[in-house]
């Protein structure tokens, strides 16, 4: 009879692993926390609240591993499962946080006006959108009326980049 | 009291007032319409602009948020059987059957006229229900205000699904932690901010809620992506055949409703129960209340299956209010960003809401009921005209969303270091949801975080470090032993059913 492969490390127990570190992590911090003269005679201290939840922290994470079932990876489960998580687009995603960190750092350098366009004209290509008009009409435009909302509407001063300061 | 609700009515019929509801209600209905987006992330993406307003405008304005998105995922039920949120999933079963028979005009408006129902009920359950419990809390102190809390967090909890409630806690922690970071208010030390100037004051909590609610999920929308159905609902809007609903229907639903809306009232009520265990219980309860011939119609285009969840969930909704307002305690993620919204405008809700400030506490209850008049009136007759919105290109839409949770944020703070923070949580939101960690007890520890250290504090203080407070007091009693009852319960259960499971393999086994 064939035997069903056991892998022990499931994806919650993972997860409780991850968050029993983060919570020693945090339990050691919590042991930073500057005290004051005559604190360790005071029923509650900066660090009391951490503490008890560095505590609570251990024991869920502790009671995720082991209350977890381990997987086994032949069945019908476990296909659905591969299969699901082929469905899941990573590279579009990574896409998405590069541009969204480039529109951080591009509201500070490029201006809002600049930027904001630059970010969604990025966004609607990644999605697959290649009609001009959209692309463009639905960038450049739509900010400038967005920023003159903003700061002729509401009075909202926002700074220009850094790139026009010199300008 | 009676002071109190002119001053509310007062306030609430002011134009601009009534202009949030309708703008809120709008909104609500077309973010709700998407599919993956529910009330907590249209009230989350209303978090900026309520900034600038007033805190009445401002509750007011999401209360109708909440109350459109409730809607507007509703017709996404109907119409396509792409629910918005979990609360409108039961509405898909006999929604969707009817719009396949081409009644979906009939089936929005039953929909339409029971989430009045229970719209109106619940804000007439609310007018009671809500002063007489802020009366009685006016006597709670730090120790029954700190074990309250316990129970609203540990409720959380408990209800967030099957083989859920180890990660609910576990999210519940986190988020406690993360209220942790910055200085202690109590005591003016610098926690967790590693020499940091942008963690001294904290997480805000505008861009967490955004961050996780907002930005989380769009950008798992992206990660999974579904069909595009903006161009199906369209079309199904187009024609949705009659809104005509006759006398035996409304015959037939009415007291259906009625019961719905009281069961989904009190179900809401109950910290972390709300609107989808309340469409549930509805939706169960009148199937087996329901004459045999008319039981075999339920998933089949029931009209009394379709009007129960959606006479529940929107008076679940209103009942989840009651915690909110009364006691401070928000009884569902939304609620805990609507509880955030108020403590950023230096407004404590609980029982002093009442007394402090009985204009917002009010005026927020009637311009409920104004929604659920605006939604009947307005939103319903509108309904194909907002879908035209829809038929906007997913390619254009989900970069706008983004735009503006990001653009919420900055135009908040006006540090960029804000973005790139809100980027990293949004990205762990979704591996955590990816691991089927929910998100909501996050968001609900984070923000009673601080109450609940404080109340801690003072109950310590006053018992002089003893833990006897816990047990002292009979409300603090009581509350505490309810506490200890949700958190151990579904640990029993789960290790019961699993010795359970075991035996019964061992036995499969054997034969």
């Amino acid at each position: 009879m064939q035997s069903t492969p056991i892998s022990l490390l499931s994806r919650d127990r993972v997860s409780g692993l991850i968050f029993l570190l983060v919570c020693l992590i945090y339990g050691y911090q919590a042991t930073q926390i500057q005290l004051f003269p005559g604190d360790e005679y005071e029923a509650f201290t900066a660090r009391t609240l951490p503490y008890l939840l560095t505590v609570a922290g251990i024991v869920m994470s502790l009671l995720l591993i082991v209350m977890s079932p381990a997987s086994p990876c032949n069945d019908s489960t476990c296909e659905q499962q591969g299969a699901n998580e082929s469905r899941l687009d990573w590279r579009l995603l990574s896409s998405f946080v590069v541009l969204m960190t480039a529109y951080g750092l591009g509201l500070t350098w490029l201006g809002f006006v600049l930027a904001t366009s630059l970010f969604l004209l990025g966004g609607f290509w990644l999605l697959g959108e290649r009609r001009k008009a959209v692309l463009l009409g639905a960038s450049f435009p739509f900010v400038t009326l967005f920023w003159l909302l903003l700061t002729k509407v509401l009075d909202i001063y926002l700074e220009p980049g850094y790139l026009f300061l010199s300008f | 009291m009676l002071d109190g609700i002119l001053a509310g009515l007062a306030t609430a019929v002011m134009p601009t007032n009534l202009m949030m509801v309708m703008v809120g209600c709008f909104v609500g209905t077309f973010i709700g319409m998407l599919p993956g987006l529910g009330p907590i992330s249209a009230i989350a993406l209303m978090i900026p602009i309520t900034y600038g307003l007033d805190p009445s405008s401002g509750m007011i304005l999401m209360a109708g948020v909440y109350y459109g998105a409730i809607f507007g995922g509703s017709t996404s039920s109907i119409l396509i059987n792409a629910p918005g949120c979990s609360s409108t999933v039961v509405t898909a079963f006999d929604g969707y059957p009817m719009a396949k028979k081409g009644q979906a005009g009939k089936a929005l408006a039953l929909a339409a006229y029971a989430s009045f129902t229970g719209g109106t009920l619940s804000a007439i359950m609310l007018l009671i229900a809500a002063p007489a419990l802020a009366k009685v809390s006016l006597s709670f102190q730090s120790s029954d205000y700190f074990s309250l809390m316990l129970v609203g967090l540990s409720a959380v909890a408990a209800f967030a699904g099957k083989g859920q409630v180890l990660k609910a806690w576990m999210m519940t922690i986190l988020g406690l932690m993360l209220s942790t970071v910055g200085i202690d208010k109590g005591i003016g030390v610098e926690r967790f901010t590693f020499g940091l100037t942008d963690l001294m004051d904290g997480f805000s909590f505008l861009l967490l809620a955004m961050a996780t609610f907002a930005l989380g999920e769009i950008l798992f929308t992206i990660l999974k992506p579904e069909p595009d159905t903006s161009a199906e609902e369209s079309s199904a809007l187009s024609d949705i055949g009659s809104m005509k609903v006759t006398k035996e229907e409304i015959k037939e639903v009415a007291p259906v409703a009625i019961r719905s809306s009281f069961l989904g009232f009190f179900v809401g009520v109950l910290p972390g129960a709300g609107a989808t265990i309340a469409a549930f219980l509805s939706y169960g309860l009148e199937r087996n209340l329901a004459p045999k011939d008319k039981r075999d119609e339920f998933g089949k285009g029931s009209i009394r299956g379709l009007v129960a969840p959606e006479a529940a969930n929107n008076a679940a909704s209103s009942g989840s209010f009651v915690p909110l307002l009364t006691l401070g305690i928000p009884g569902s993620g939304t609620t805990a960003i609507m509880l955030g919204a108020l403590i950023s405008y230096g407004i404590q809700p609980g029982p002093r809401l009442f007394v402090d400030n009985p204009e917002i506490f009010w005026s927020v209850i009637i311009s409920m009921y104004f929604g659920n008049v605006v939604l009947m009136v307005l939103n319903l007759p509108l309904i194909p005209y907002i879908a035209k919105l829809l038929a906007v290109p997913r390619t254009v839409l989900l970069p706008m969303i983004i735009f503006f949770s990001i653009t919420g944020v900055y135009l908040v703070s006006f540090n960029t270091v804000d973005v790139f923070i809100m980027i990293l949580v949004a990205v762990i939101a979704i591996f955590l949801r990816l691991a089927t960690f929910p998100l909501a007890p996050l968001l609900l520890g984070f923000i009673l975080g601080g109450l609940m250290e404080e109340n801690l504090r003072r109950s310590l203080m006053i018992s002089d470090g003893e833990l006897s407070f816990l047990w002292e007091r009979p409300i603090t009693l009581t509350f505490t032993v309810i506490s200890a009852l949700v958190l151990i319960t579904p640990i029993l259960l789960t290790a019961f059913n699993r010795r359970r499971a075991k035996k019964t393999v061992f036995v499969d086994d054997c034969d």
